[in-house]
């Protein structure tokens, strides 16, 4: 009885304790960790991260008959362009049915009728999001940073800094495509749809833009003018991804021959760069409170 | 509040009677003039009504008669094309986030992440809401699912998934509780736990809005329903109001008589008019309720004194308002279609 007594006695005084957005931030962000945690889509985004960077860095070689590690250069220059293309598409599969699933199965309309804001919900399924796309990329590229480094007989400061430009760099262009996913879950009604645009919006930044963009700086690079190029590499989150990485590569490494040093060659410093890339998140940020405040459920 | 339609009564009538209800209580929820459009569909039209705390008021409906949209405005969750709405005397739009710590919500097929336990749910919702977690243990033990409180909910079947959606309604103790198909597909069992929860949160002064098509259950348990038809409100008032607005007449059935006193009855001409049925073990008569008075006293003149009196039921009223939507003017009082008669087996 008067353990009952006690615990109502407590209840009076904190049951009630006004709701605090960062308490909720928190608690949303923790649980869409821990749902990635226990569906292991965390170790199978790391797994094939890290096979696929242990690929490109140990077996690079064996197309050309030998079995060594590649130059620097060579190998920043697989990796950039591994990531490329699967982190993207990991974001994409991450945040696809952020909201049109809870939606879907009901979940959204009664966490709407918690005191919360929409914004709260937004940012704290970002940062759970963050927090998955963040272990994924150090465990599976850090591994592999780990392994080259203590591989390296000199010269490993260059690697260090690589990774830690590809690993901070990559995070941010997971979290540009994870709100790039969260804008089409909450336009669309069906996640099947949702999956859809997001994959053609995949096909176009990743592969055609990027083909269109490359094709054109080294057919017209005398001709058309340098800001419009370092304006269409701006617009592109993922050939900002490849220009910040080959600006972050050390100047003797770009001799390696890539038609890639182009982008590197934008003018653009790296503190630019990362800036333009916190600018695309914050406006995406926006644009995802916007559509979703503008929504009746 | 006495029972009115949109159409018969007019506004000045209606904002009397809105005062009248004001003056019984506390009011927890009031709409006025409340209309929501979406494009040229009106969902919900010129809606007037209040909630006083500690009331239970049962909204009733067609399927597409509005009522999951005015229970989304309730919760702020969307904004009326004309008209206001408050809760606990704050203008909901206006008011939102906050409104919600005295809201509870328990939508019809309550769904939960399936990869969460029971006491995660409600750790995360209490988080949500700014409860301490403290709260968390005695509510599972409260709704019987202490014993599950680490499965995963996948695992739980529809009525502990129910009880689960009613734990976490409780956690920051309600003051306006809506409820939308609670029932649907729960056990007898399941459906009697959840009316009963429903009994002590309207003890401790919460008012609740139940929608429901579980018609005989919930006649029981509310003090007034609010019939909507394709977002006009039809009808709103106690049950006995809403008898005597829509005139039905009541069944009598008698049973035990004798064969002389059964040859009275189907040969007086007074009793002829209203027999609905007659055998020789039963008789049943439809009688309006002006004249149930002068009906017991012709059963007593030829000694028949067992009787029952069946008033129309909820369902019975509901009917009713539903047949006079289709066929826009209010059928027959004496209409045979109710389901009180067809219980009764005097209709097929």
């Amino acid at each position: 009885m008067s353990l009952i007594r006690q615990l109502n006695q407590q209840q009076s005084l904190s049951s009630f304790l006004p709701p605090r957005a960062l308490t909720q931030i928190q608690a949303i962000a923790v649980k869409e960790f821990k749902d990635n945690l226990r569906n292991r889509w965390l170790w199978l985004m790391a797994g094939i991260l890290l096979i696929l960077s242990l690929c490109v860095s140990v077996m690079g070689s064996a197309v050309s008959g030998t079995l060594v590690i590649s130059e620097s250069a060579q190998i920043f220059s697989g990796l950039v362009t591994l990531a490329v293309f699967i982190l993207p598409l990991g974001a994409i599969l991450l945040s696809y049915d952020s909201f049109v699933g809870e939606r879907q199965s009901g979940t959204l309309l009664l966490l709407l009728t918690y005191p919360i804001a929409r914004w709260h919900l937004v940012c704290g399924k970002l940062i759970g999001h963050a927090y998955v796309m963040a272990c994924a990329c150090l465990l599976g590229f850090g591994f592999t940073a780990l392994l080259l480094v203590f591989r390296a007989e000199s010269a490993w400061q260059v690697l260090v800094i690589g990774f830690i430009h590809l690993i901070s760099s990559g995070i941010l262009l997971s979290l540009i495509f994870v709100l790039l996913g969260y804008c089409v879950s909450l336009c669309v009604r069906e996640k099947a749809k949702a999956l859809g645009v997001l994959l053609l919006f995949w096909f176009v930044l990743v592969l055609v833009y990027d083909l269109v963009l490359l094709t054109a700086l080294v057919s017209m690079a005398e001709i058309l003018n340098r800001h419009l190029f370092n304006l269409l590499i701006l617009i592109n989150p993922t050939d900002l991804f490849r220009a910040l990485n080959l600006l972050a590569t050390p100047a003797d490494s770009l001799s390696a021959k890539s038609s890639l040093i182009l982008i590197a060659q934008t003018g653009m410093g790296l503190p630019l760069m990362y800036f333009v890339f916190v600018s695309w998140i914050v406006a995406l940020l926006m644009v995802c409170c916007t559509i979703f405040n503008r929504q009746e459920v | 509040m006495s029972h009115f339609t949109n159409n018969n009564i007019p506004r000045q009538v209606r904002t009397l009677m809105t005062k009248q209800t004001a003056d019984q209580g506390d009011v927890a929820v009031k709409a006025v003039g409340l209309s929501k459009l979406y494009g040229e569909f009106e969902a919900i039209k010129d809606l007037n009504f209040e909630v006083v705390a500690g009331q239970t008021l049962a909204l009733l409906g067609h399927n597409g008669a509005g009522k999951s949209t005015l229970i989304k405005m309730i919760l702020g969750l969307v904004s009326p094309s004309a008209g206001q709405l408050f809760v606990q005397g704050q203008e909901v739009q206006a008011t939102r986030v906050n409104l919600s710590l005295s809201l509870g919500y328990l939508p019809e097929n309550v769904s939960f992440y399936d990869n969460m336990t029971a006491h995660e749910l409600l750790s995360y919702f209490a988080k949500l809401k700014g409860v301490a977690l403290v709260r968390v243990k005695p509510l599972l033990e409260e709704f019987g699912l202490i014993a599950a409180k680490d499965k995963r909910l996948c695992t739980f079947s529809k009525g502990m998934r129910q009880r689960l959606g009613l734990a976490q309604v409780m956690l920051a103790e309600p003051k306006v509780l809506l409820l939308d198909e609670p029932t649907v597909g729960l056990d007898p069992l399941a459906s009697a736990f959840l009316y009963q929860k429903m009994a002590q949160l309207k003890a401790q002064g919460c008012a609740i809005i139940i929608s429901t098509h579980e018609l005989g259950l919930v006649q029981d348990q509310m003090d007034r329903a609010l019939i909507l038809g394709q977002g006009r409100m039809l009808a709103l008032g106690d049950l006995q109001r809403l008898r005597e607005a829509t005139s039905l007449p009541s069944l009598i059935e008698i049973h035990h008589f004798t064969p002389l006193q059964y040859q009275q009855l189907l040969n007086q001409a007074f009793f002829a008019s209203f027999i609905a049925l007659s055998t020789s073990e039963r008789v049943c008569l439809m009688v309006p309720d002006a004249l149930k008075v002068k009906m017991m006293q012709q059963l007593q003149s030829l000694k028949i004194y067992e009787f029952s009196i069946v008033p129309p039921s909820l369902q019975d009223i509901f009917h009713f308002y539903m047949a006079s939507l289709q066929s826009q003017s209010t059928p027959s009082s004496n209409s045979f279609g109710h389901p009180t008669y067809v219980k009764s087996g005097l209709v097929a």
